[in-house]
């Protein structure tokens, strides 16, 4: 899906060092991805290059604090401030996974002033593919017993 | 089932025992022989006073922390690490729900049945489980992105399913009895949201007077010193475009 750049050789795409700093987006896409116990957030163009991301382990956070709603509304503040300054206006977001990084970091965005056109949930579902690993069963407390399935640890 | 009776008698009669609160003649249980006689007019279940000594007091001693035997009791509290694991599971099994089943998802928007492609009006998330200690009331607080139509139709879709959502909960957990569930609509976040926002606002409004007032000062003496603002202040050279 990624558009490949012609570097080598070409003139006029122009110095490449101008290529990281000077692109004007006025519309890109916002990835979330939003698990349990983190959130991560990655800002690309509409091809699907990424032009910055932040999650709320690299905002400071550590541990259990990383999967709260709040630090995920500083994971996207952080990753959309360097992109807001770039000039981009209008986003598609596109959230991936359960988790309360999904509401949190939706809001923020919006907070931010960046205009959401779409948003969209783009869960990984298999159409029934390969087999998901075996139910984890508990050790018994008491008279009952939970068995675990060992999830969202792919998506 | 007599798990229930005891419920329903706490409604009706029941104050919770205090030393302070014996003198009260609210609680119905009649030991002292002074009110033996008395016919009580609120309890609807019961005729005679035989009667009313007998069933309210052994459902009764259910909640009575003092001076009865423990092994009438039907106290069912779990491990509080217990609840906490189960509440922590049901979330999993609640919110891999919530993406992946159908019937869900239609009645929590149903454009999706339309074959909208994902493209959502509305973002529904469980923020919070919350299991009472015996395990048998979860409540579940949901958030709701969206407008306001939206986040009525979700919240109204999901309340319907909750018999449904409680027997597929049944099936995929392993539990002896499968909790009620409750749906209960979750207005933190967005508060929290609205209050950052609000202090963001403060934030710039703030530093958009603080702006003004270096700008009032520097226009006061426009004209001397035109060479010395020129150096100390590069600001000035400055032309936003937007």
């Amino acid at each position: 899906m990624v558009k490949p750049i012609p570097r080598i050789g070409s003139r006029k795409n122009g110095r490449i060092g101008s290529r990281k700093n000077g692109r004007r987006i006025p519309k890109g896409v916002i990835h979330v991805q939003a698990s349990f116990n983190n959130t991560i957030v990655t800002v690309t163009d509409v091809g699907g290059r990424v032009v910055s991301w932040s999650s709320a382990g690299a905002c400071g956070f550590k541990g259990t604090r990383r999967g709260t709603p709040f630090a995920a509304q500083t994971a996207a503040g952080k990753a959309i401030r360097t992109v807001v300054d770039q000039g981009m206006q209008r986003a598609e977001v596109m959230i991936k996974g359960p988790g309360l990084g999904r509401d949190a970091a939706l809001r923020a965005i919006r907070r931010s002033g960046i205009l959401l056109s779409f948003v969209r949930d783009v869960t990984p579902m298999p159409h029934n593919g390969c087999r998901p690993p075996k139910k984890k069963t508990c050790v018994k407390i008491g008279t009952e017993d939970i068995s675990r399935e060992r999830n969202d640890s792919m998506i | 089932m007599p798990h229930l009776l005891v419920h329903h008698q706490l409604y009706l009669h029941q104050q919770p025992l205090s030393p302070s609160s014996l003198s009260l003649s609210l609680t119905h249980l009649h030991r002292r022989t002074s009110f033996a006689n008395n016919l009580c007019d609120s309890c609807s279940i019961t005729t005679g006073i035989s009667q009313h000594l007998m069933t309210p007091l052994k459902n009764v001693r259910v909640l009575r922390p003092s001076a009865l035997n423990s092994t009438t009791s039907i106290r069912c509290m779990a491990n509080p690490r217990r609840v906490k694991m189960v509440a922590k599971q049901i979330r999993r099994e609640l919110s891999d729900m919530l993406l992946t089943d159908k019937v869900l998802q239609y009645a929590v928007l149903p454009e999706v049945a339309l074959g909208a492609d994902r493209y959502l009006s509305s973002l529904t998330t469980i923020s919070d489980v919350e299991v009472s200690s015996d395990l048998q009331v979860v409540k579940v607080y949901v958030s709701v992105f969206g407008d306001e139509r939206g986040r009525e139709v979700a919240i109204a879709g999901l309340k319907s399913k909750a018999k449904y959502v409680r027997s597929e909960l049944g099936r995929r957990m392993k539990l002896r009895l499968t909790p009620e569930i409750r749906f209960i609509e979750d207005e933190s976040l967005e508060r929290g949201s609205r209050v950052i926002a609000i202090l963001d606002k403060l934030k710039n409004e703030k530093k958009s007077v603080e702006d003004q007032d270096e700008g009032q000062s520097e226009s006061s003496y426009p004209s001397e010193d035109d060479r010395d603002w020129d150096v100390d202040d590069p600001d000035e050279g400055i032309v936003y475009i937007k």
